[in-house]
């Protein structure tokens, strides 16, 4: 899962990546407003967390002109501004979410976690495929029960497949949701992560369909 | 100080009053000269037409009296009197004189003579008298008298009649300054409605709609509305940067800790400290927000738009928790009140009512007299009641077990008291847990 993170002080931006990237989320920074637009508009983002107050371009005008664009990619608004006025603007504006300064950082990682999970149709924070548990809040994976470790990288596209389950992921997809914006993206490394994945978790989970992609077929 | 009123009217009658004594003592002195005069110049025709007669008849006196034929000297003691001396000493008189005779005239006065006596009947009389010389050379005393009563009577009459036309005057002059100073302060009257009426509404005073003397202080008017809203805009700004300010640091600081914190360090101390400082931060700005309401005149809030604003919000949160919001919201209410200031006492109480409920939420609006009054409702534990005061008064939170401040029910409560209006506490008698009721006013203070 990729996070756009647009906010201008550089620590805090820090501190959000680092923890997201601890739970296995790609993270991009940036510090400024007219970046964080072209960014929104050009990357396929799973969330996009914009602090209000962004040089250049503040987040509610980034946000209206993504919305008008067609950009459907979940944001949080990231704001010192608490008051409800503000957030029903964000929230109209087109924010999915909608978070104070100063916040606790678990919160953050919920909401993070709530929108990803929202923006895929499911409710319930654990995927469940036959005997193999994923459960989002730990990215802990079980198979019978048992837990079974497994890489940042291999968390990554194992949540990424899980969340669009049912649908046929490419690989180009699945690595512009796996790395960063100038990370090194070489599609023959994701068929890797895919075996490494089959050998821990089974051949069933993951299918291959022969030059297109992958797909984590749903129950029905 | 005296009402510009009775100013202009007291002004008026001291004016007036003075300009009728001078117009009655004026008129009255000149129609009395008048009146004189033309006493005098009756007089004298009368004493020309009996020296007429005493020319043409000086051979047979007796025939004199035949001759005046004016039957003023006819009757007895009627006021009007003549009477003609022969060069012998013998007299004729008008029948009207009777036994009585004139005084005798002055016999060294040369030409005609008016002279005031005591006449036949004892009032005053005035005479004329005259010795002329007939052609023969004879000398005769022609004297004619009349009597001053008439002259008095008239003159009484005049008085009377200038004193009922002036004071029909006065009366009209004082109904007419009355009229005038209502029209002249009917601007002024205007204005402290109009002022009332933009008090209860946006906008500013139109300068157009006064006469030249009351628009400056329309545009006085104006410029005071205008610093004062740019004196709440500007504090709320200032609080605005203030606490954003302070509100990052304060995130990086915390998000410091609690990494440190689950490294195992024994920073407890320094976050809970962070807490107290977070929530006297939020509490700060939020009096600091109460206090600029109470400076915000001419605001005005639509329910419709703004309740329907902040309702889209908390629907999809609800959603997204599986509980439900109903609202009864009658059209076209509004409450005077800034519309960030409402939604953020809505806001609270509402999101407040969400986090502690089981699956409802109900809004009900409804209008009373010059208030709207909105109860919000939950199914959720409620307060115990002896805790009300604390949670409207004091912000402490009485529950730990969900995330906030517990700031909200009373940064509601001070929002809504800067604006005249109140939060009060119940247990709901619809869903069983807590009823937070707001009374916001619908016009002015």
């Amino acid at each position: 899962m990729r996070i756009l993170v647009a906010e201008d002080e550089l620590v805090l931006a820090q501190q959000i990546k680092s923890v997201l990237s601890s739970e296995g989320r790609v993270v991009d920074l940036t510090h400024d407003g007219s970046e964080a637009q072209f960014l929104g508009e050009t990357e396929p983002y799973d969330v996009i967390i914009l602090d209000i107050g962004l040089p250049q371009r503040d987040g509610i005008t980034i946000l209206k002109s993504l919305r008008a664009k067609k950009v459907t990619t979940p944001v949080l608004i990231l704001s010192a501004r608490d008051g409800w006025s503000d957030r029903v603007d964000g929230l109209d504006a087109g924010a999915d979410d909608y978070l104070t300064k100063p916040f606790h950082m678990p919160e953050l990682s919920a909401r993070v976690r709530a929108m990803i999970r929202r923006k895929s149709g499911q409710t319930d924070p654990v995927f469940r495929k036959e005997s193999i548990v994923f459960d989002t809040r730990s990215n802990q994976v079980t198979v019978d029960g048992i837990p079974t470790s497994l890489t940042a990288q291999e968390v990554a596209v194992l949540s990424y497949l899980f969340h669009n389950a049912g649908r046929l992921v490419s690989r180009t997809e699945l690595s512009e949701h796996i790395y960063e914006y100038d990370g090194d993206r070489d599609s023959n490394t994701i068929a890797v992560f895919v075996n490494r994945l089959r050998k821990k978790l089974g051949n069933e989970l993951i299918e291959t369909v022969r030059g297109r992609g992958y797909v984590i077929k749903t129950a029905a | 100080m005296i009402s510009l009123r009775t100013r202009a009217v007291v002004a008026g009658i001291i004016w007036a009053s003075f300009a009728i004594l001078i117009g009655v003592f004026g008129l009255a002195r000149y129609l009395e000269n008048q009146t004189q005069s033309q006493f005098n110049e009756q007089l004298l025709d009368r004493h020309l037409l009996v020296a007429i007669e005493v020319a043409n008849y000086a051979d047979t006196p007796d025939r004199i009296a035949q001759a005046i034929a004016n039957p003023v000297y006819l009757r007895p003691m009627s006021g009007q009197y003549w009477q003609v001396t022969r060069p012998d000493g013998m007299v004729y008189v008008s029948p009207s004189l009777g036994d009585a005779r004139l005084p005798d005239a002055d016999p060294g006065n040369q030409g005609i003579q008016i002279v005031n006596f005591v006449g036949p009947r004892g009032d005053m009389v005035r005479g004329v008298e005259e010795r002329i010389t007939l052609e023969d050379g004879s000398v005769w005393t022609v004297q004619v008298a009349s009597s001053l009563l008439a002259l008095t009577e008239d003159r009484a009459r005049l008085r009377n009649n200038l004193a009922v036309a002036f004071g029909l005057i006065a009366v009209i002059g004082i109904i007419s300054a009355f009229l005038q100073v209502t029209a002249t302060l009917r601007p002024l009257n205007a204005l402290r409605r109009d002022v009332l009426t933009r008090w209860n509404t946006e906008g500013n005073l139109e300068p157009d709609g006064y006469p030249l003397e009351v628009a400056p202080l329309v545009n006085d008017i104006n410029t005071l509305i205008e610093r004062n809203r740019g004196i709440v805009s500007r504090s709320r700004r200032q609080a605005a940067d203030l606490a954003h300010a302070i509100k990052t640091p304060a995130a990086i600081v915390r998000n410091e800790l609690e990494s440190l914190r689950s490294g195992g360090q024994p920073v407890q101390r320094a976050i809970d400290a962070l807490d107290r400082l977070d929530a006297q931060l939020k509490r700060s700005f939020a009096r600091m927000r109460a206090d600029g309401g109470n400076a915000a005149v001419q605001t005005f809030t639509d329910l419709d738009t703004s309740l329907g604003r902040l309702l889209r919000a908390f629907r999809s949160m609800a959603q997204n928790e599986n509980k439900r919001l109903e609202i009864d919201l009658p059209k076209g209410l509004r409450v005077r009140m800034d519309q960030a200031d409402f939604e953020e006492v809505m806001g609270n109480l509402i999101d407040n009512a969400m986090k502690w409920s089981q699956s409802q939420i109900s809004i009900t609006v409804k209008k009373r007299d010059s208030a709207v009054e909105i109860k919000i409702q939950d199914d959720g534990p409620g307060i115990p009641e002896d805790a009300y005061e604390m949670a409207t008064l004091s912000g402490q939170r009485l529950d730990t077990s969900k995330p906030g401040t517990g700031l909200g029910l009373a940064i509601a409560a001070d929002l809504a008291h800067a604006y005249g209006g109140k939060v009060s506490l119940s247990v709901s008698d619809r869903l069983g847990g807590l009823a937070a009721t707001v009374h916001l006013k619908t016009s002015g203070l």
